[in-house]
């Protein structure tokens, strides 16, 4: 695999820029939502594929919903929304959902609107342009998640933890922003750019 | 030239009017509160209905099945997002109800789609979905699932299966060469080998200290012949212990029919032929019993006969040497030895027959059993001065096994002489009564003879219990016991009081001897 790996320095960049992403997601969220939501400040780390499928290893607890949604263009790659039964069932709550279909179609709708916000502003912070196809989803017990193989194929992974609350009930979920080493050489040559800038 | 022109031409017509005309999706485009601006030929084909007819209505009107709520969520979104946002076939299964016809998809009634809320234009709220049919890929996905599914059923099963097979069956696989290459968990545990140690091996080698070279040759041969055959052969563990294998060796072929070497399945059957050992010997041990117990049966019956002809001899020796043999007592000796004789070899057949089933049964007398019985005893009752007193009507009959009650009757009343020889007083009797009721018949044998002290008359019946110090063998009562309680099906109590000792036997009148 790969060994291609951000510094110190591309990290904290995409960090800033993550930030930036996020509060554009978080809006777009809330307004979806039509409720007061906020989204807790995210914690994002960088890791590589195989470190990530130790940690949801580790992971205990009941089934989870597990979304993705592929985006091509110069920074191309997948998106993954991880959400745990408990917050679907919020989520379903929330929106006064009544069937499983309308619970998938919502974490689809907002897997797509949080990684699409996501991915879509980190781009245009990087100058660039991605399309997006058609999210899918499964439910999946964790320890079938390292046999899925097309995680596989991505070298390095952006976890960003998310905590989303309202009033009385929180929805807990992760995304991942899974890339392959041609999308992440672009991204440290688009960091390097914007760290030259900053100078 | 025709490149430019073509492109000019392109550039003045509006090639996206064109395309989207004949694009094969659905596009509509909408606003915010869901009314209809747009609706392509596509849709007006699939959905019958004319784009004139849809127009400024909206949507969730025209199409009921649409949750608006959810749809308007959508829309706002995009426009939002500025990116798209989705309806996916897999979960949604479509936005509008468009029936389909084809035969070949049979699962679904409606066109699967996918639809794409695409942010149209910003500033008028209007979005345009397009609708793509996804009702093969659908199909095509469900089929493949279930496949899948059926896939991974029957590879558990056969995982399952390899597992138990392996588990159970002891197996073992050789090549062509007699090297070993496949030993099973249940062959291994069985014998306590590693698999390591056996693998590559050459199975004759292996086997070489526990195969007689008759049966390496017989397997041998239907090696050559690609025969299956049954073997029964003893094998060791590494421990030592033995262990009976009942195997089959059978030819195995690769898929393109070659021959590539013999499996030899087994079966332990240890311990199917310890239990048939040991059962064996239990029938050889019981047999050995019953003859023995037959022998000494017949050697107990015999002493009283015996000693009647010894006194006739001794008698006849007395008389010659004293002179005073005449005779009619050398003719009367005579018979009564060769009567005695009969009896001897008549008892061995008794006592032979004695163990088996369907004796025959006779209807007899009761007086005679008793003068049958008496012949062996009548000497000695006089000698020993024993009075002797008999109560049994003459038409009382008894239908049993004559002999073994004759038998029997010796035994009882041969003790009670031998009671009076231990303890000879002047009013020595015996008295004997038999009679009948409605289901018996009762014979009752009594002597004054000092009676049995109550801790003895316990064990009486027990087979080589006696208190008789130098010729009682303890047999007596015990064959009595058995006559008549496991063959005649009756019941032999002893009772002792006031120096008497009275023996009761009873017997059924229907009897149904076995
Ligand atoms: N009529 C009797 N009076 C006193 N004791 C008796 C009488 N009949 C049996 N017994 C006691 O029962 C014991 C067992 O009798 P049994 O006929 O079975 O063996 P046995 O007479 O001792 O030996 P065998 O029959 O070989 O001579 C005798 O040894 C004796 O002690
Ligand atoms: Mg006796």
């Amino acid at each position: 695999m790969s060994n291609i790996t951000l510094t110190e320095d591309e990290k904290d960049v995409l960090q800033e820029l993550m930030n930036v992403a996020y509060g554009n997601a978080t809006a777009i969220v809330a307004d979806m939502l039509d409720a007061f939501a906020s989204l807790s400040i995210p914690n994002i780390k960088i890791m590589q594929t195989a470190e990530l499928l130790n940690e949801l290893h580790d992971l205990k607890g009941d089934s989870y919903f597990f979304s993705t949604q592929a985006f091509a263009g110069e920074f191309s790659g997948e998106s993954a929304f991880f959400i745990d039964n408990e917050s679907a069932q919020n989520l379903a709550l929330h929106l006064e959902l009544e069937t499983d279909e309308d619970l998938q179609d919502a974490i689809l709708e907002l897997t797509n609107v949080l990684t699409s916000s996501l991915t879509t502003r980190l781009a245009k912070e990087m100058n660039t342009e991605v399309k997006f196809s058609l999210p899918s989803i499964s439910k999946i017990p964790l320890n079938e998640m390292d046999q899925n193989d097309s995680f596989k194929e991505y070298s390095q992974v952006i976890v960003i933890d998310t905590q989303l609350n309202f009033e009385d009930q929180k929805i807990n979920g992760e995304i991942f922003i899974l890339t392959k080493d041609g999308s992440i050489e672009w991204l440290k040559n688009q960091l390097n750019n914007i760290l030259e800038a900053m100078m | 030239m025709a490149e430019k022109s073509t492109q000019q031409y392109l550039r003045s017509n509006d090639v996206n009017e064109k395309l989207i005309a004949s694009i094969d999706n659905g596009i509509i485009i909408l606003d915010e509160e869901l009314s209809i601006f747009y609706y392509n030929k596509w849709l007006e084909i699939h959905t019958q209905l004319k784009e004139v007819d849809v127009l400024n209505h909206k949507i969730d009107e025209v199409f009921t099945n649409i949750n608006g709520k959810t749809l308007k969520r959508k829309i706002k979104t995009a426009l939002r997002m500025e990116t798209p946002t989705f309806y996916t076939a897999t979960i949604t299964k479509y936005l509008l109800p468009i029936k389909i016809n084809q035969l070949k998809i049979s699962g679904f009634k409606h066109m699967r789609q996918d639809v794409s809320v695409i942010p149209f234009d910003k500033e008028k709220r209007l979005v345009a979905l397009i609708i793509t049919d996804q009702t093969n890929v659908t199909n095509t996905n469900n089929l493949l699932q279930s496949n899948i599914k059926k896939v991974q059923d029957l590879n558990n099963e056969l995982i399952k299966e390899r597992e138990t097979i392996d588990e159970r069956v002891i197996l073992l696989k050789i090549d062509t060469n007699n090297l070993i290459t496949q030993t099973s968990r249940a062959y291994t545990d069985l014998l306590g080998f590693d698999k390591e140690s056996i693998i590559n091996n050459d199975y004759f080698y292996l086997e070489r200290l526990q195969m007689p070279v008759a049966l390496k040759e017989e397997i041998q041969k239907h090696q050559r012949e690609k025969k299956v055959l049954k073997f029964e052969k003893v094998s060791l563990t590494s421990e030592g212990k033995e262990i009976c294998l009942l195997s089959t060796l059978v030819p195995q072929y690769n898929q393109s029919a070659q021959h590539i070497g013999f499996i030899i399945f087994s079966e332990n059957i240890t311990n199917a032929k310890l239990l048939q050992e040991h059962q064996e010997k239990l029938l050889r041990n019981s047999r050995a019993s019953a003859m023995g117990e037959m022998i000494s049966m017949i050697a107990h019956q015999w002493r009283q006969p015996l000693s009647v002809i010894n006194t006739i001899i001794a008698t006849l020796k007395i008389k010659k040497e004293l002179d005073i043999l005449e005779d009619h007592l050398i003719t009367s000796s005579y018979n009564r030895i060769e009567e005695t004789v009969s009896f001897l070899s008549e008892t061995i057949d008794d006592f032979r027959n004695f163990f088996k089933e369907n004796k025959e049964l006779k209807r007899v007398p009761m007086h005679i059993i008793f003068e049958k019985s008496n012949n062996l005893l009548r000497s000695e009752m006089e000698i020993y001065s024993i009075l002797y007193e008999e109560d049994i009507d003459e038409k009382l009959l008894i239908t049993t096994l004559q002999n073994e009650l004759v038998q029997t009757i010796i035994n009882i009343l041969k003790n009670s002489v031998d009671a009076f020889k231990e303890n000879p007083h002047d009013a020595q009797k015996l008295t004997v009564k038999s009679y009948e009721s409605q289901t018996c018949i009762t014979i009752e044998i009594e002597d004054n003879a000092g009676g049995i002290p109550k801790d003895i008359l316990q064990k009486v019946f027990e087979p080589y219990f006696s208190t008789k110090s130098k010729n009682g063998t303890g047999l007596g009562l015990y064959v009595c016991k058995t006559i008549i309680e496991e063959h005649l099906k009756g019941q032999l109590t002893m009772r002792s009081r006031d120096n008497k000792t009275k023996t009761i036997i009873e017997l059924p009148k229907n009897v149904v001897v076995s």
